[in-house]
């Protein structure tokens, strides 16, 4: 290679930074601007005083704690369903992954106010077992454990793409097929196959999925509004139309939580890269 | 009764047969290899063995049981996959001895097994290691050990060494073979090389669309071909259409040129077509020593090969490849120059079709 040619690659990348630095400036000014107005509760002073009256409001702890167990919830249900269903299609269905592929797509096209008063719309009757009059249960919507259950069945529609994706490409990544055959021929069965073989190997895809799912059910607003369900999502709505600070300093709070999520995926995700990276 | 049978195994695919009417008998402590292009069914019929695939109809015998039927986990084979398939989240250690440990095996009987097998695949210091700090060689050779850390009746290996650099794949058959007769263990070992296949086997089973086309030690799929598919596929081969012309003196026509044979010709008569095959390396030229067949041609091309030269000769419209050994005082023809070349009556097979 030439000197010149060197120097022309060399050359300040000028246009990539300045897009980066565009781009960077976009999601920050923002976050700065909640960041800094969340502080200055207290006139001419920068102070914690709206993160300590969040934090000390009961309401706050109550919702936030019910959106975190609804989230837990959602994230194991979720779990035990995509996981096997992904494992099956790789192992034995292939032909249908075009099909759950476009199913898991669809919380995308459909937005959550359709699919909540979907949800009201199924559910406000009682549920009968087809073609009889046996009632399986009562209405779902006319009891708070029944509410309970149906936003948790639509956390886990809205989590979908994100859960299913990230199983299956963890499943890709690894090539489960192959393991899963090497684990047999050394006399392994189905349920070994499965607690030491591929649950392990999809760490990472399973806390990506599982994060993402909690970040969505966390900030999710239209489902408990809807449904009636006293989450954190809603709480914040409220809070952000009698208070102005309180609301800043808990929005912030959110996204460092998200930002530690996404910590925690990358942290782990940087080990297991490695081992991906052996296949 | 073999050690292993494979009788009448048949395997659909939808409407697509991918193994028709396979039969085997492999031996205790023999290394048979299954070879053939792509699609002929040689990895279908090795994961039937495994368990992994279910024939559409015949039965797959193991030391005199039936395990037709009988799921992978409970058929005693080990089996070593073209992708590794180590396990990602297990240490080297962990890896061998997982079969050991779902066997529920003693602690330290696992960890002396461990030991062993790091031992045969010479890789003793490389317990505690994951699979991503390995080179491809040695996470076949792990794998290697992993199937055989339980012992297994039957060892298959699914194109083993196909991921591989040239190098290491030579230097790892060699490896692969020498375990296996330190063990006496009963080996299936599935290749599209054929000179893997040749340099490992103590039988060759060359495959084409589901079928057998032919078993035999590696010499005789190589000197005796017994159809056009086997003399073509193993080897480079020479094979063109010739007229009998007496088969009472053996005697052959190709182009108008006469050939001896030295045999093949039973229930053939004068004026029958066949496809006769003569092997580039049984061709010489006739200047150095005179054999029963001594032909003109004229040279077309010369191509070094490394240790062998490979000329290419026109013998009446058809072209030949002859293969000469290469010698720093080779005296090679020019392209274009007129010569003869000579080779036995053995060197000209008639294939059956």
């Amino acid at each position: 290679m030439s000197d010149s040619s060197k120097r022309a690659g060399r050359r300040f990348p000028f246009w990539s930074w300045f897009w980066f630095i565009l781009g960077v400036l976009y999601f920050v000014m923002p976050l700065y601007a909640t960041l800094d107005f969340s502080l200055r509760m207290q006139r001419g002073v920068l102070s914690f005083r709206a993160y300590e009256k969040a934090f000390s409001d009961p309401q706050f702890l109550r919702t936030f704690g019910f959106s975190v167990l609804l989230a837990l919830i959602t994230i194991i249900v979720s779990i035990l369903i995509t996981v096997p269903t992904a494992y099956w299609i790789r192992l034995r269905l292939p032909e249908a992954r075009r099909i759950v592929e476009f199913i898991t797509l669809l919380p995308f096209v459909i937005p959550a106010i359709i699919l909540v008063f979907g949800m009201i719309y199924v559910y406000s009757s009682p549920i009968k077992i087809p073609f009889t009059e046996v009632t399986l249960f009562p209405a779902l919507t006319t009891f708070r454990f029944g509410t309970d259950i149906m936003i948790v069945g639509g956390y886990m529609v809205l989590g979908l793409p994100y859960m299913y994706r990230s199983v299956d490409t963890g499943m890709r990544t690894v090539d489960v097929r192959t393991l899963t055959e090497a684990a047999q021929s050394l006399g392994a069965n189905w349920p070994t196959i499965i607690g030491r073989v591929i649950l392990p190997n999809l760490r990472t895809a399973l806390l990506s999925g599982a994060l993402l799912t909690f970040a969505i059910v966390v900030g999710e607003v239209i489902l408990a509004s809807f449904l009636g369900v006293p989450t954190f999502g809603p709480y914040l709505f409220l809070l952000g139309q009698h208070r102005a600070y309180e609301p800043a300093a808990l929005t912030f709070t959110t996204f460092l939580l998200t930002w530690a999520a996404m910590g925690i995926i990358q942290l782990v995700s940087g080990g297991q890269g490695q081992v991906a990276g052996a296949h | 009764m073999a050690f292993l049978e494979i009788n009448n195994v048949n395997k659909q695919f939808g409407k697509s047969a991918a193994v028709k009417d396979f039969n085997l008998q492999v031996e205790k402590g023999e290394f048979v290899s299954f070879l053939g292009p792509s699609g002929c069914g040689k990895t279908t019929t090795l994961r039937m063995v495994a368990g992994f695939e279910t024939p559409t109809s015949g039965n797959i015998v193991i030391e005199g049981k039936d395990v037709t039927n009988k799921p992978p986990n409970q058929r005693d084979v080990g089996m070593v996959f073209q992708a590794y398939a180590l396990f990602p989240n297990m240490t080297v250690a962990g890896n061998i001895g997982f079969g050991l440990k779902i066997a529920k095996k003693p602690a330290d009987e696992i960890k002396k097994r461990v030991a062993e097998m790091l031992e045969l695949i010479h890789m003793p210091a490389f317990g505690e290691r994951y699979p991503y700090q390995l080179s491809g060689g040695q996470q076949q050779r792990v794998a290697l050990a992993r199937a055989l850390a339980l012992s297994p009746a039957i060892l298959l290996l699914d194109e083993p060494l196909s991921a591989l650099d040239a190098k290491i794949r030579v230097a790892l058959r060699a490896e692969i073979r020498s375990i296996q007769r330190k063990l006496g263990i009963t080996t299936i070992y599935v290749t599209h090389d054929q000179e893997e296949a040749l340099s490992l086997s103590d039988r060759v089973v060359v495959m084409h669309d589901g079928k057998i086309e032919q078993v035999g030690t590696p010499f005789e799929i190589y000197n005796f071909p017994q159809n056009d598919f086997v003399a073509n596929f193993v080897g480079t081969l020479n094979a063109v259409s010739a007229e009998i012309v007496d088969p009472a003196s053996n005697t052959l026509r190709m182009d108008g040129i006469q050939l001896q044979t030295a045999g093949g010709m039973d229930g053939r008569h004068s004026g029958d077509q066949v496809m006769i095959a003569i092997r580039p390396e049984r061709l010489s030229f006739a200047a150095e020593q005179k054999k029963a067949n001594v032909v003109a041609c004229t040279i077309e091309n010369i191509t070094f090969l490394g240790s062998i030269v490979r000329i290419q000769v026109r013998i009446g419209n058809t072209n030949f490849f002859m293969d000469t050994f290469n010698n720093p005082f080779l005296e090679l023809p020019k392209i274009g120059d007129q010569s003869e070349v000579t080779c036995s009556r053995e060197a000209v097979l008639i294939l059956s079709h």
